[in-house]
């Protein structure tokens, strides 16, 4: 039963931030230390291999050096590593956490004006239990009850501040579209167009085909305005329409909700067919099956380690299926797509090495860069690299150890978590907020 | 005389009981095989570098070092050396062979929404031996398990301990009817509305509906036992009480058999345990004060935030099966809340065991363990709490959960720790006989990996 709710909970979908919405992410101010010094650690690079007795200095809630022989001025705040494995903050590229169960607006298939952002509740309490298990960014999505969902927010554990404190800066604007039973069992017990996936992909296309008309309307505006024609009067504003506008303009992109090897091929072709670009294909339980396709397109997978069979079309999911499709080329990331999950993303990617023979690398890589580039933030996190944001996570045993447990996590170079403090350890945390 | 009639009762329940409590002979009794050289995890008498396990006729003959373990004339002897060698683990709760597809009703034998007391449903009846995700299951070394019913009815049907491996249900059956799930999660509420509200619509309701329920079954079963007392009573007497009445002669009509009363009859004699599910402590304190009432036996079960009733369970002696490790804590509490339960309960003297609660994820089960070994539950605990504790806690502790001379053999060849993911299971022994390692996912994995 259980499972089924899960299910449900996939019925996500990504909100696509409104133009000002970039720009507020901006304004997290920096809560602490402006020099911190990890020493005397294995430093899990990801990028560049693990550093024995390595150290990150930290300025500006920036890395500014990784290595064996780093050193920093007196002031910096030092974080005894001893014994200890620093990593990358985990990300979870595809979440439903802090959304208040808001996360499918199941009354008609097309609703890309949806913004996960209004449904946003930074108190929620498992952006902590989150954090706790060293994850610092998640991809809050829309569920996956309609072929076209809503738009996302990245945000960063910072549990205890504020809201806008909590949203990733700069993140790219991104929109959930689904595919297969899900819209299908929505409106098909509805008795209502869709209830098969044909009538999925033509929901979709339709929606498509209208907003390309209400592009064409727009730019013959603009063009009269830029002509001097004074009289010309602008089309209706409709938020619908203009959100896939701005997919088609790529200012956004899409996280495509999808399990079957035909379905992929099907949504390749409509982004070809519309000019839109798929980031990834999330679940993509069968992705084993045409990988190179999906390599061969430049899309990246966010799928579980081994779940399956708690619907048709994850009956044939394999828990290979991401090693399979790495090898062949996709960017494969973990996810968790569940609030007890995203807890422990780094045994759901150790579950990688037995399955497939993963490296180590390669597997911390698929809950810690290529998840960063799934969600589009690959520049500002997921490796221990000079100049990306401090996002840290000190573990006390090797993080694919079942035995692992996060000590502490920094965001922005920033203590967010720590394991020795007591009550829940959350510095910023107060009673009653 | 109160036995007798027991008997007579649990003859009548019995479809069930009476057949089948032991898995029927395999096909052709397995050859003898000799596990060598690999690290010798015994669960009951500690860890064996470069030791040997062998297996006659579906039962471990020998267990020891390398060395000094004798080889029987024509045994096939694998080389393990590199490997770890452990006993079947076994799942103290799953949904095995009770679901194919979640999402696909008609796929699903696990509850019965209709009605919340149902003692007579037995899960064998459901039991679906060539479901697909039992060899995915066993190929994570998971032997045995057993399967219950689903959490939304308070007595949902009696639970099967089956072995994952064999020719048929009759083969997998080892235990049919061994206890029964009684649920007091609060999940068993009738209460989804005002509109549809249908009794029991609160917690007092599943309570009173349960004393209710146990009250009937007490009655009738004394209705039998006067029954059969009036059967056994010679005839004669009736002679000189009444000449003009003929009627009254003959045998005594027995009662009218109800098949829910008599289900609950063995419970209520504590022949066998009810598995008792409340989560908090309130839910905890109010099903063990109902059980103490009947007089039940005990075990119990989805165990996740008794932080504060620790000392009373400890007190209370009875085994504990743990509710998922994964559940998040109430509100305010740390988020390891859940997580350090295993090692609070084990450090009072509680004996425990962990299960999957799942039919899909059912092979991740030692990963329970180990992670709860992560957050303070000693490492052999863990391992027994998947393996020994729970084969004793499910009454099979002679047969099954360690590698010890006469137990059956279960035995498992692996890359590593059991408990740890990154782990390849290399070969599964169920009764002395190598089982396919072979699924329909690695069936799907071989066609695409090339």
């Amino acid at each position: 039963m259980r499972q089924v709710i899960r299910a449900w909970a996939c019925l996500a979908v990504t909100a696509l931030l409104a133009g000002g919405m970039a720009s507020a992410q901006s304004q997290a101010p920096s809560v602490g230390h402006n020099e911190v010094l990890i020493r005397n650690g294995t430093i899990l690079t990801v990028t560049h291999g693990t550093i024995k007795n390595g150290s990150v200095y930290i300025k500006d809630g920036k890395i500014a050096a990784v290595g064996a022989n780093v050193t920093a001025p007196p002031s910096a705040k030092v974080i005894d590593a001893t014994g200890k494995f620093v990593m990358p903050g985990i990300i979870d590229a595809h979440s439903h956490i802090a959304l208040r169960d808001d996360i499918n607006e199941a009354t008609s298939p097309v609703t890309p004006h949806m913004m996960m952002l209004d449904a946003f509740d930074y108190t929620d309490r498992n952006i902590y239990y989150t954090l706790a298990g060293g994850v610092t960014t998640s991809l809050l999505l829309h569920g996956s009850a309609n072929m076209v969902g809503g738009q996302s927010i990245v945000i960063k554990h910072k549990y205890g501040l504020g809201r806008d404190q909590l949203l990733f800066p700069s993140a790219p604007r991104s929109i959930k579209f689904a595919s297969g039973e899900n819209p299908k069992r929505v409106y098909g017990s509805r008795q209502q167009l869709p209830s098969t996936r044909m009538g999925n992909f033509a929901v979709q296309r339709q929606a498509l085909a209208e907003a390309q008309d209400y592009m064409r309307e727009w730019e013959q505006y603009d063009a009269k305005v830029k002509g001097g024609d004074k009289d010309a009067k602008p089309p209706k504003r409709d938020l619908k329409l203009e959100a896939l506008a701005d997919l088609m303009r790529g200012k956004m992109f899409v996280h495509n909700h999808c399990y079957r090897a035909d379905e992929f091929l099907t949504e390749i072709a409509m982004a070809k067919e519309f000019g839109y670009t798929l980031r990834s294909f999330e679940h993509a339980l069968e992705a084993y099956k045409v990988a190179d396709q999906i390599a061969a397109a430049g899309i990246g997978i966010s799928t579980f380690a081994d779940w399956w069979g708690y619907k048709e079309e994850a009956w044939d999911a394999i828990p290979w299926n991401a090693v399979i499709a790495m090898r062949h080329g996709v960017n494969v990331a973990i996810k968790s797509d569940s609030d007890d999950f995203a807890r422990r993303l780094n045994q759901e990617a150790a579950k990688t090495i037995r399955y497939g023979g993963a490296t180590e690398d390669e597997a911390l890589k698929m809950v810690t860069l290529n998840a960063a580039w799934n969600v589009g933030v690959q520049d500002r996190v997921g490796s221990l690299d000079v100049g990306k944001d401090a996002d840290i996570t000190i573990w006390n045993a090797h993080p694919l150890s079942i035995y692992a447990l996060v000590d502490m996590v920094l965001i922005d170079g920033d203590v967010f978590f720590d394991r020795s403090l007591p009550g829940l350890g959350t510095p910023y945390y107060k009673e009653g907020q | 005389m109160k036995r007798a009639l027991g008997l007579a009762l649990a003859l009548m329940v019995a479809t069930g009981s009476a057949a089948g409590q032991k898995s029927a002979k395999p096909a052709a009794a397995p050859g003898a095989i000799v596990l060598r050289g690999g690290r010798i995890l015994t669960v009951s008498h500690g860890v064996i570098e470069n030791g040997a396990v062998v297996m006659e006729n579906g039962k471990i003959t020998a267990v020891g070092a390398a060395g000094s373990v004798a080889v029987p004339k024509g045994a096939q002897i694998v080389d393990v050396r590199g490997m770890t060698v452990y006993p079947g683990l076994i799942d103290s709760e799953s949904r095995l062979g009770l679901t194919e597809i979640s999402a696909e009703q008609m796929t699903n034998d696990y509850i019965e929404p209709s009605d919340e007391i149902f003692p007579h449903l037995h899960v064998w009846e459901a039991f679906h031996a060539e479901s697909q995700l039992i060899p995915v299951t066993r190929v994570n070394g998971i032997t045995n398990a057993i399967v219950a019913a689903g959490e939304t009815d308070t007595l949902p049907g009696q639970s099967s301990f089956i072995q994952l491996e064999g020719q048929s249900a009759k083969d997998m059956l080892l235990v049919r009817d061994i206890a029964l799930p009684l649920n007091f999660t609060g999940e068993q509420r009738r209460n989804d509305s005002w509109e549809k509200a249908k009794f029991p619509f609160t917690r007092m309701g599943v309570a009173a509906q349960l004393r209710q329920a146990f009250i009937d079954a007490r009655d009738y079963q004394q209705k039998w036992a006067d029954y059969e007392k009036k059967k056994a009573e010679p005839q004669k007497e009736e002679k000189n009480k009444d000449d003009k009445k003929d009627e009254k002669k003959g045998p005594p009509t027995p009662p009218k058999r109800d098949l829910k009363l008599e289900a609950l009859v063995p419970y209520l004699d504590g022949k066998k345990p009810i598995v008792l599910a409340a989560e908090e402590p309130g839910d905890i304190e109010t099903a063990l004060e109902l059980a103490k009432e009947f007089n039940l036996r005990v075990i119990l079960n989805h165990v996740e935030h008794a932080n504060k009733l620790l000392d009373m369970i400890a007190a209370s002696k009875l085994p504990v099966i743990i509710g998922p490790i994964y559940a998040r804590p109430k509100e305010g509490e740390r988020y390891d809340s859940v997580y350090r339960m295993p090692a609070e309960l084990q450090k009072r003297g509680v004996k425990l065991a962990f299960a999957s609660y799942d039919a899909h994820q059912s092979r991740n089960l030692p990963y329970a363990a180990g992670y709860a070994v992560a957050f303070g539950l000693p490492y052999d605990e863990a391992l027994k709490a998947i393996t020994l504790n729970a084969a004793e806690i499910w009454g099979l502790g002679d047969q099954l959960g360690s590698l010890d001379v006469g137990k059956t053999a279960n035995v498992v060849v692996a890359t590593g720790d059991p408990l740890d993911p990154k782990t390849d299971v290399k070969q599964v022994y169920i009764q002395g006989r190598a089982v396919s390692m072979e699924t329909r996912q690695t069936r799907l994995r071989d066609q695409y990996m090339k």
